[in-house]
């Protein structure tokens, strides 16, 4: 095939996965609404349809320009959406056999790959000197891996919010009805309600809890958020090491802070406030989501307002 | 209290108090964050070390602003008094929390595992009948947990044990804290006794690395010790590339590298990515630039003949770099009056003419009969730089036209044609050369500051993934040899350890010839 079939091929593929996606994202979320196990299994298919498109338009997108094919945004975007779904249906419908994510993970996908179409589309091409290292395949890699986690995991966390927020007015309903006795409340706020059965600290995550189509209980989703976290801050922490060993050979510095040095040191330093959080009495819980929930949203202006719209040495990677 | 004035605490009372505050979670957790909000506003706002041209315009623009920023250090947020105080506070805080920590995490690596007295009333615990004889089962069952890396110690009053795994992520965790430390010398020493600079090579010339070679500022570590390496870079010859785009494909500077005495060591080419690293100094490939080789003469009296480094101007929005003609500036300041010449420099005089022409910026990816465009002053120099010029005391008297392999009158700004006799000094445009831009910097940190992210890394794996697990087992005399008791829990990872633990009941069991499970089986399940 000639470069410029490779270069069409990947852009179909691209349309496809985009549009699989937003069906599978409907899917997850009428599965969410109506709980039918029929609606759920067309949509973990469509998402696979979207998954393999995904794929195929990357690696076309390699051939197309011969070379890695993450050398700029657009293809970042790519690569996160399918580490995205692809983490999800491994890790959180795989392991923790939860599918009330579903349609959150999608639309994070469907959302990155709108906007690389729309705004960030480069045809292939060769990359620019300073890209020119076998260090893109290690730095690149695993700063997009880690940023598809850190994604699940703010999606989780965000779920936690909503679903914590939803439990407590729940509680309050239950006191409401019933008065407390004389001496204390009937639910002690602080100590773990164990309003939807296991509310131990590892809650049943097999049967049951992902059956019917409504969110797991908030102590699930504050589970699966720690533990994607967790899985991606060594990660993180490992594409700002390669990262950093990149600068010294090119730059002729290891650190300079660099817009995108300083943003993904944020990251990572909220990141790790969030996981010492979760060690810390009185952090647990609500106040360390919301340190997950900030990391989140650092980590989205690390991948994108940094290459978009502050200027620095990372500006080349548009 | 017993003090007399019970609000007021003594020294050593503020001391421990403050040393409280600093060894809690929340305090290194608060100044952690405070890090980050600190890093935030240093990249929002420009930073001089980064990009001093856009700070400069920010003060410009926002003059009341700007001043606030400047005094509060906002221009240089990372190398500000109020940045180090949060980082030293933190290192404080960190160190506070692992001296503690690690003397700990010593004393319980050494002990042995501590006896239990009721071995049911743990969160795990199961029973099996076994054929051995009390003190048989607990050693094999010693044996078995030894196999599985358990630490065991052995009851020495009854036929008990207490068994613990899990160490490595104390140890992980403490490994990925002191690795901080360790970065924080290697970061200080690196700095502190190193130099950077940047080095500005013309094609043909030869540059020697040595403080008053430097281009521009070079910053110096406060321990350094004043010794350049004296290693000189003959620059061969620079090469660029364009895609048609004006994409840049390679930039390569072809150089020699020279021992202090002037004796080839070897021929390198160095290139984005791809620096040269000789006696300590590492070399990299920064910019580059053209540099017209310039001739002004007044009859047979040479007054400069030399290769000048043009910079580029800044191109305005939705004009490529490229498209942008280059400008130098060459003065003479033995004459009287006085004369500067500010000169700018198309290298690709196809783009010179169509931009004439059509007005539309063009690209100039290669030299193609370069011309240079010029205008004379006199009157009196009093901008001392070399690539600046400041014409509020001079006077225009000419400006002209100069193709590269021709001469040009200076006091009427005509080009020179063969049998024609200058009225004034003759600007001469002899060649075109390039130059390269390299960053030079010594730092001897940077091995520490690796090993330490290595540390870093391989500690944090154990620190979140590994669990610690403790486990007892007791042998009570029974009819058909002894019934075995397990109990057990893990501290983390609790959910995989409800599976581990019965796996281990079950190798227990096994190695202690124990009949089938099904039939000796007794089930009492997880508290």
């Amino acid at each position: 095939m000639t470069t410029l079939q490779w270069a069409r091929l990947s852009n179909d593929a691209f349309n496809v996965a985009l549009f699989a996606y937003l069906g599978a994202m409907v899917g997850y979320f009428a599965y969410l609404a109506f709980g039918r196990d029929g609606i759920w299994k067309l949509a973990r298919a469509v998402a696979f349809v979207g998954l393999t498109a995904n794929l195929v338009s990357i690696v076309a997108r390699g051939f197309a320009a011969h070379r890695v094919p993450w050398g700029n945004m657009y293809e970042y975007s790519s690569l996160l959406a399918l580490l995205v779904v692809a983490g999800y249906l491994v890790i959180v419908e795989g392991v923790y056999k939860q599918r009330a994510l579903g349609g959150f993970a999608l639309m994070f996908s469907v959302l990155t790959m709108a906007v690389a179409v729309s705004f960030l589309y480069v045809g292939p091409g060769p990359l620019v000197p300073a890209l020119n290292s076998y260090w893109i395949k290690i730095h690149v890699q695993a700063a997009i891996w880690g940023s598809s986690l850190f994604a699940l995991g703010g999606i989780a966390t965000i779920l936690y919010l909503v679903q914590d927020r939803r439990e407590r007015s729940r509680i309050d309903a239950l006191r409401a009805e019933d008065p407390a006795p004389i001496m204390g409340g009937a639910i002690d706020m602080d100590a773990p309600v164990d309003l939807v059965g296991d509310a131990s600290d590892e809650p049943a995550l097999a049967e049951g809890s992902g059956r019917r189509g409504v969110l797991p209980p908030a102590a699930t989703l504050d589970r699966i958020a720690y533990r994607i976290i967790a899985f991606a801050f060594p990660i993180w922490t490992f594409a700002v090491i390669a990262g950093a060993i990149w600068a010294q050979e090119a730059w002729g510095r290891y650190w300079g802070w660099d817009p995108k040095e300083t943003w993904s040191f944020i990251t990572w330093t909220i990141f790790a406030g969030y996981l010492h959080a979760r060690a810390t009495s009185g952090w647990r819980g609500r106040k360390a989501a919301v340190i997950a929930l900030v990391g989140f949203v650092a980590l989205l202006i690390t991948y994108y307002a940094v290459n978009l719209w502050i200027v620095g040495l990372h500006s080349y990677a548009k | 209290m017993s003090s007399s004035s019970p609000s007021r605490l003594s020294l050593r009372q503020s001391v421990a108090m403050v040393w409280r505050t600093l060894r809690s979670m929340r305090t290194a957790l608060i100044l952690l964050l405070m890090l980050a909000a600190a890093s935030v506003v240093g990249s929002l706002i420009p930073q001089i070390p980064n990009s001093p041209e856009r700070a400069a315009q920010f003060l410009d623009t926002h003059p009341l602003l700007g001043e606030f920023y400047r005094r509060a250090g906002l221009f240089d947020v990372f190398g500000s008094w109020w940045f180090t105080l949060i980082t030293v506070l933190l290192f404080v805080s960190l160190v506070a929390c692992l001296v503690p920590r690690t003397r700990a995490a010593w004393r319980s690596l050494r002990a042995r595992p501590i006896q239990a007295r009721e071995i049911d009333a743990f969160r795990h615990y199961e029973e099996r009948e076994v054929g051995l004889a009390p003190a048989d089962a607990i050693e094999v069952a010693r044996r078995t947990l030894r196999r599985r890396r358990f630490r065991v110690a052995r009851d020495p009053e009854r036929p008990s044990l207490a068994a613990e795994k899990g160490a490595l992520r104390e140890t992980g965790s403490l490994m990925f804290h002191w690795a901080f430390i360790l970065l924080l010398v290697g970061v200080v020493y690196g700095k502190g006794t190193g130099y950077s600079g940047f080095a500005l090579v013309v094609e043909g010339d030869t540059w020697i690395d040595a403080q008053a070679n430097y281009d521009g500022q070079i910053r110096t570590g406060r321990f350094f010790d004043g010794e350049f390496t004296g290693i000189g870079v003959h620059l061969n010859e620079f090469e660029s590339a364009f895609r048609e785009t004006g994409q840049p494909m390679d930039f390569v500077s072809r150089v020699d590298l020279l021992a202090p005495d002037g004796t080839p060591i070897r021929p390198q080419d160095i290139r984005v990515n791809h620096p040269a690293k000789i006696e300590g100094i590492t070399i990299y490939q920064s910019s580059f630039g053209w540099a017209p080789v310039i001739r002004i003469a007044d009859g047979d009296r040479v007054l400069f003949d030399d290769a000048v480094p043009f910079s580029r101007q800044e191109a305005p929005e939705g004009v490529p770099d490229l498209a942008m003609p280059w400008r130098g500036v060459v003065k003479l300041p033995t004459l009287r009056p006085q004369v500067a010449i500010d000169l700018e420099l198309w290298p690709d005089s196809r783009a010179f003419f169509e931009q004439l022409q059509t007005g539309e910026p063009v690209a100039m990816l290669v030299s193609y009969e370069p011309l240079m465009r010029y205008v004379v002053y006199e009157g009196k120099l009093t901008d001392p730089s070399p690539v600046s010029l400041d014409v509020r005391s001079m006077d225009e008297t000419a400006n002209g036209i100069v193709f590269a392999g021709t001469e040009a009158d200076l006091a009427t700004g005509k080009l020179l044609e063969d049998g024609d006799t200058p009225e004034g000094p003759t600007l001469g445009f002899t060649d075109l050369k390039q130059y390269s831009v390299f960053q030079v910097a010594k730092d001897r940190g940077v091995p520490i500051v690796l090993v330490a992210a290595i540390l870093i890394l391989v500690g944090l794996l154990p620190a979140l993934y590994s669990s610690r697990r403790k486990v007892w087992v007791r042998a009570e005399p029974s009819e058909g040899g002894s019934l075995l008791q397990v109990g057990g829990f893990a501290l983390q990872r609790k959910a995989q350890f409800e599976e581990e633990f019965a796996r281990l009941v079950d190798a227990l069991a096994r190695a202690e010839g124990a009949g089938s499970d099904d039939t000796e089986r007794e089930e009492v399940g997880t508290r």
